[in-house]
């Protein structure tokens, strides 16, 4: 072996070591726990059970399959508001870019994504407190809307996770296609705005097809993240009422660190490992033909 | 009667020797330069274990460091910690229904064993002043595991000066429960009021635990083999969770709910205590522990105006009053085995527990229930005692699924409340799966 090739080796081996460390040999003792029966207060006396725990988590128990379903509604709802949000707030800061205050305009609209989502929880819990929070106030005062509870009822919880989160993220959005438009050449609003057209056929017609790698890019990152969603909920809901907004990464939690069936859990770790995996590669596949204008030309 | 009935309670079970003091400087050893760490629940309790603790600092040269969680993230970094034979508390104090996990875990150091080995003198332990009910919290296949020192019984706690008002006794039973809830709620005469009653509805174990707790005194049982007096709980778990009598239960507090503050299917411990401390509720079932807040002129609008008694029951049923409560356990994996149980034995002791409950602390011994000054100080400690006497240890499963199987049964009892489902299927589909989870473990064949 000749000396380039060992400084090469040299430089890849401690970030082979440290994949194999931090990614790859926890997800491979995961898939091996997850063909166990096994308890964290007895793992010496885990024992094999095959595909067992895929099978009572996704077909003879109720709470996983509906996790996935609440999971990627939340995710779909969530995703739809931030991309119709914020393609209007990035219109309205693309529009009065040329002013001073856009600035401190936009570093005040972008102050959500700097929060924690556990504490952005927390807030959302005192304003939604029925008896307590602000929101029950204000509709009392000014619409005589009796208190409600809107994390306790299944549907009214559902949208209050989505609002939440969609409050939290949509300045990302916001952001992520205002860069878009700014890379839209003013040549063609010019010439848009020689042949007649209106906002929309402008919208429509240059605005969106020229932003739409943005958008697919934002759709990408948002997905993982919600696929991932645990803190808001944890902080809220705790996946309630009943199983209401029971999450994917949440049932995990549970079953992992209150029950502490860590084979039980490991399968539920897999199977969001898996499909974050399929979603993101059918997203990056999008992505990229989007990029070569293959489909959108 | 009743000072009667405390007479004989006091004489049959109040041993001479809990009165005697001890001879702390011969019973404890030097542990100068030793950091004894103590990881408890953050209950009311815990300024009063801090309070206290700096005793037995001047007594043995040991430092003491009080650590508090809450309950969920207390039995996870203990069980998280115990996997992993971490030694870095010395003192865990657990909830009285853990100890079959924590047994499995190979967690604790049964003080029996030690105390069987060390000689210890049996007046320091008192065992036989500990009430029956939370006594039995701490033993496991038929060892004495920890020692007991904060014991917790349901009572009812209503609002005497609105019962007097509106000329009603103090309920007895449901049915008594119900009506006064429904006068309360909505009522003009009462606008600070949100609610009649309020219980723990909350998903999870809050809603688990409230079945369990309301369960016996409904007339019915969780399973087969575990009703009051059963000489083995354990025998047969099959599940009657899905009983006439369980779903009835469920039903009727279905119908409760209507009487109760909104948001109440998000309450648990803390939200329905500080609904009945803020003046928000008329009436609430709670652990005693809590009791001296409402007396709490810093934090109660209700200091004064309530009363204690009985938990309620079914017609026809008997009133169970549902126990818990804290034991204190050696940690196996801890470096201070010694210092810890030092620890141990001299805060359990009946000379420093009567201290610990006058700082404002729950009564968990006979002796304690039947001591004038605490009487004094804690006026309800009578219905309490007679609570603690009519208490069925076994409320809650005490194995190692217990914390699951409360979680899984606090799922689908939220479903019932919050309308996801009906009582019927709600209590099915809860019994189904805790047959399947007992199955999986070896509980149940």
């Amino acid at each position: 072996m000749n000396k380039e090739k060992i400084e090469k080796l040299l430089f890849i081996v401690p970030t082979c070591l440290f994949l194999l460390t931090i990614s790859i040999f926890p997800f491979l003792y995961s898939v091996y726990l997850s063909l166990f029966q096994a308890k964290l207060t007895k793992m010496h006396k885990k024992f094999f059970i095959g595909w067992e725990n895929y099978q009572i988590i996704l077909f003879e128990d109720d709470i996983f399959p509906t996790a996935i379903k609440n999971t990627f509604m939340i995710a779909f709802s969530s995703i739809t508001i931030e991309i119709i949000l914020g393609f209007i707030m990035a219109k309205i800061f693309f529009e009065i870019r040329h002013l001073k205050i856009s600035n401190v305009l936009r570093t005040v609209t972008i102050m959500p994504i700097m929060l924690t989502p556990l504490c952005v929880g927390l807030v959302f819990l005192y304003i939604l407190n029925p008896t307590l929070g602000i929101f029950s106030y204000i509709l009392e005062t000014f619409f005589g809307i009796e208190p409600f509870a809107y994390l306790g009822q299944p549907i009214p919880a559902k949208i209050s996770i989505i609002a939440i989160n969609s409050w939290q993220w949509t300045p990302f959005m916001m952001i992520l296609l205002l860069a878009g438009l700014m890379t839209v050449p003013n040549e063609q609003y010019e010439a848009a705005k020689i042949d007649g057209a209106n906002w929309f056929h402008v919208m429509t017609k240059i605005e969106i097809p020229s932003i739409l790698s943005f958008v697919l890019l934002g759709i990408v990152l948002r997905l993982i993240e919600c696929i991932r969603l645990f803190d808001i909920i944890y902080v809220t809901t705790r996946g309630g009422p009943g199983i209401a907004t029971e999450v994917m990464a949440y049932f995990t939690y549970r079953t992992e660190f209150r029950s502490f069936q860590v084979g039980t859990g490991s399968a539920s770790a897999v199977i969001i490992l898996i499909i974050s995996l399929i979603v993101t590669t059918i997203a990056v596949m999008l992505l990229r033909r989007v990029e070569k204008n293959e489909d959108f030309s | 009667m009743l000072r009667k009935f405390f007479l004989i309670c006091t004489l049959t079970f109040l041993p001479i020797n809990s009165l005697m003091a001890v001879d702390w400087g011969s019973e404890l050893g030097d542990h100068s330069g030793v950091d004894l760490k103590v990881q408890s629940i953050m209950d009311p309790y815990i300024d009063a274990v801090k309070e206290i603790s700096p005793q037995f600092e001047t007594a043995t040269g040991a430092t003491v460091t009080v650590e508090g969680f809450g309950y969920d993230g207390l039995h996870e970094k203990q069980i998280v910690a115990c996997s992993q034979q971490d030694g870095s508390y010395d003192v865990l104090f657990i909830d009285g229904i853990w100890i079959g996990e924590f047994v499995e875990a190979d967690c604790i150091e049964p003080v029996e064993d030690i105390w069987t080995a060390e000689g210890t003198d049996k007046s320091v332990i008192a065992w036989d002043d500990y009430i029956d009910s939370f006594a039995g919290q701490a033993i496991w296949d038929g060892k004495k595991m920890c020692l007991p020192f904060g014991g917790y019984w349901h009572m009812l706690h209503y609002r005497k000066d609105l019962f007097e008002a509106e000329g009603l006794a103090v309920p007895e039973t449901f049915d008594d429960v119900m009506a006064a809830a429904k006068l309360f709620k909505d009522n003009p005469k009462y606008p600070e009021l949100e609610g009649g009653y309020a219980m723990n509805m909350a998903r999870g174990s809050a809603a688990g635990q409230q079945y369990y707790e309301w369960i016996y005194s409904a007339g019915a049982q969780p399973w087969e083999s575990n009703y009051p007096g059963s000489p083995d709980a354990y025998a047969d778990q099959r599940g009657l969770y899905n009983s006439p009598e369980s779903v009835a239960f469920i039903e009727w507090m279905q119908e409760m709910v209507n009487y109760m503050p909104p948001g109440v299917e998000q309450y648990a411990w803390d939200e329905r205590a500080k609904a009945f401390t803020q003046g928000k509720v008329a009436m609430i079932n709670n652990w005693s522990v809590r009791t001296p807040l409402f007396n709490d002129p810093e934090i109660s609008k209700v200091m004064g105006k309530f009363d204690v008694a009985l938990f309620p029951h079914a017609e026809g049923a008997e009133s169970v009053p549902p126990v818990g409560g804290w034991i204190a356990c050696v940690n196996k994996h801890s470096k201070n085995r010694q210092a810890a149980w030092d620890y141990l034995k001299w805060f359990a002791s009946p000379e420093i527990h009567r201290e610990w409950v006058l700082m404002g602390a729950p009564p968990s011994r006979h002796s304690a229930m039947n001591d004038p000054q605490i009487n004094a100080e804690q006026p309800w400690t009578p219905v309490l005692y007679e609570s603690s006497l009519r208490a069925w240890q076994e409320l809650r499963p005490r194995h190692a699924l217990t914390f699951e199987l409360i979680e899984t049964l606090g799922i689908e009892v939220n479903k019932a409340l919050t309308g996801e489902s009906t009582a019927q299927e709600a209590m099915d589909t809860a019994n189904k799966k805790i047959d399947r989870l007992l199955k999986s473990e070896g509980y149940i064949n």
